[in-house]
């Protein structure tokens, strides 16, 4: 897809996100239901690092690298898609380093103020939780993860929700990306669409997703579907995936309660 | 297995699309259905599953079309869309397929090993872990046709099944069609696939049917189709030649 056609490069890149979650792995072929409770408690732990705690958080990094190995997927795969939010992400802490002057330490003769650190452990949280939500979508279909939030019992109308908008999606980003094609055939030399054709351009985008919306939920309906998911979605969690997530359980509460690297460095050097 | 009567549908406009529809389609009936565009082909499918709100009885294998036999006519009726990309909403062509008999509560196993007897007897056993957004347009129809098929449906409505099909595509759809040994209403421009795959044809125009006969009569009746904005198919153009040659 060019790169003048941003809608067509999101629909593959949400596309990539099925293929990925349709590959087989140990990550994979855990339950949906303790992955994704894994994950809640993962980014959970991850965000309730105190400011300063930049050693203990920075164990926290094992989990989801350890993850993206096991399910075979590439880090890299995950902040490519993730590009467009992770600079926003590192953006939140900027400031810090200028409000919060207190020198913490010395590292050789440069001292390292609070605000730097804080600034650090927040952009460690905010990549740390991104990443491992991007491995719960790409270890899991999202029908899945709708099974799971069921089981949760989360309002049938929020599950039914998610599943639709994340397919429907697709449906607008084809419709814009073909627009945007047609668009860029009869307007040679420009860089994307201009500003006096959004409003029709806009217009028509929202029509043609809503017709190709309407077919797709008739195709839905005529196979039975009544706004809930079929309850074979909801399969049964095999007690090897409990006890997996009850072992990564195990290990993040420790990783939370007691600062690993400082126990380490403590138990090597003494002090 | 089929039964309309006096059915009619104008659109919230107000243009009238059918008007006063009675036909009657038996089990095992192969039955093509032809006109202009905008004759009211597609709306007159729709009506059959309950999808657009029309006036007048609809009667699906026994059962009177309402509100409350919806789930029964559209398990009784499998509908192949004019688009595929429209029909096939799951990531894998399996998860398609699974997702409409786990609806009506079939379990995920019993499910696939309907999907794999469906698709070997298709021919396309290898389509079953394709994503769909990465199979070809003729493969997609055959999915399309297969996803279909998990419903065990009484009868199968297409609505212009071999639109953007390639030459080979369009006769390995042929070939399927005339396998099904369920009854069919295919709505189609493709006079000649037509003309191939059903034994009785209805010819629909302004919302009326104005032709009901043996495919190879209405077909071949020239002043009839193109006074319908329809033209002789490429295979009775021959026997037109030669008749007047």
């Amino acid at each position: 897809m060019s790169r003048f056609n941003p809608a067509g490069e999101a629909g593959q890149s949400l596309r990539l996100v099925d293929e990925l979650a349709a590959l087989d792995s140990p990550m994979h072929r855990l339950a949906p239901l303790p992955k994704l409770l894994l994950t809640v408690l993962y980014v959970s732990l991850t965000l309730s690092f105190p400011k300063y705690a930049l050693s203990g958080l920075s164990v926290m990094a094992l989990f989801p690298v350890f993850g993206y190995q096991l399910a075979g997927i590439s880090l890299l795969v995950c902040f490519r898609r993730l590009r467009f939010i992770l600079p926003l992400v590192c953006a939140v802490g900027l400031f810090n380093p200028f409000f919060d002057r207190e020198t913490l330490f010395f590292l050789g003769n440069l001292p390292v103020s609070g605000g730097v650190i804080s600034m650090l452990t927040l952009l460690l949280k905010g990549v740390f939780a991104l990443t491992a939500a991007f491995l719960l979508i790409a270890t899991t279909p999202l029908e899945g993860i709708c099974g799971a939030l069921g089981k949760l019992r989360c309002p049938k109308v929020m599950v039914s929700l998610l599943l639709l908008t994340f397919r429907y999606i697709t449906v607008l980003l084809d419709e814009a990306s073909l627009m945007t094609e047609a668009y860029s055939l009869r307007a040679p030399g420009q860089r994307g669409v201009h500003i006096s054709a959004w409003g029709s351009f806009l217009g028509q985008l929202l029509l043609r997703s809503m017709d190709r919306a309407e077919s797709l939920y008739s195709s839905m309906l005529l196979r039975g579907f009544t706004g809930e998911l079929p309850r074979s979605f909801n399969s049964a969690v095999s007690p090897l995936s409990w006890t997996a997530a009850g072992i990564c359980a195990a290990l993040m509460v420790l990783s939370r309660m007691y600062d690993l690297p400082a126990l380490l460095g403590k138990l090597l050097i003494g002090g | 297995m089929i039964i309309f009567k006096n059915v009619s549908y104008s659109y919230p406009g107000g243009r009238s699309v059918l008007n006063g529809v009675s036909l009657h389609i038996s089990p095992g009936e192969r039955v093509g259905l032809i006109g202009a565009n905008g004759a009211g082909k597609s709306t007159l499918l729709k009506a059959a599953l309950g999808l657009v709100d029309a006036d007048g009885s609809i009667t699906v294998d026994g059962t009177g079309l309402s509100r409350n036999t919806l789930p029964f006519v559209r398990k009784a009726l499998g509908y192949v869309l004019q688009d595929s990309d429209n029909q096939m909403f799951m990531p894998t062509v399996l998860d398609d397929m699974v997702f409409g008999p786990m609806n009506y509560g079939m379990s995920r196993t019993e499910a696939e090993a309907l999907a794999d007897s469906i698709l070997s007897g298709l021919g396309v056993a290898h389509l079953k872990h394709r994503q769909n957004h990465k199979i070809s347009g003729g493969e997609k129809r055959m999915a399309a046709i297969a996803t279909v098929l998990m419903s065990t449906p009484k009868a199968v409505l297409m609505d212009e099944p071999s639109s953007s099909l390639d030459p080979k595509n369009r006769r390995t759809l042929i070939h399927t069609v005339n396998s099904l040994p369920i009854a069919k209403l295919i709505a189609s421009h493709d006079l000649d696939m037509i003309l191939d795959t059903c034994d009785r044809v209805l010819l629909i125009g302004s919302g009326q049917i104005v032709a009901d006969g043996a495919a190879r009569d209405v077909l071949g009746d020239k002043e009839l189709l193109e006074k319908n904005g329809l033209e002789l198919p490429l295979g009775m153009q021959r026997c037109w030649t030669g008749k007047r040659g």
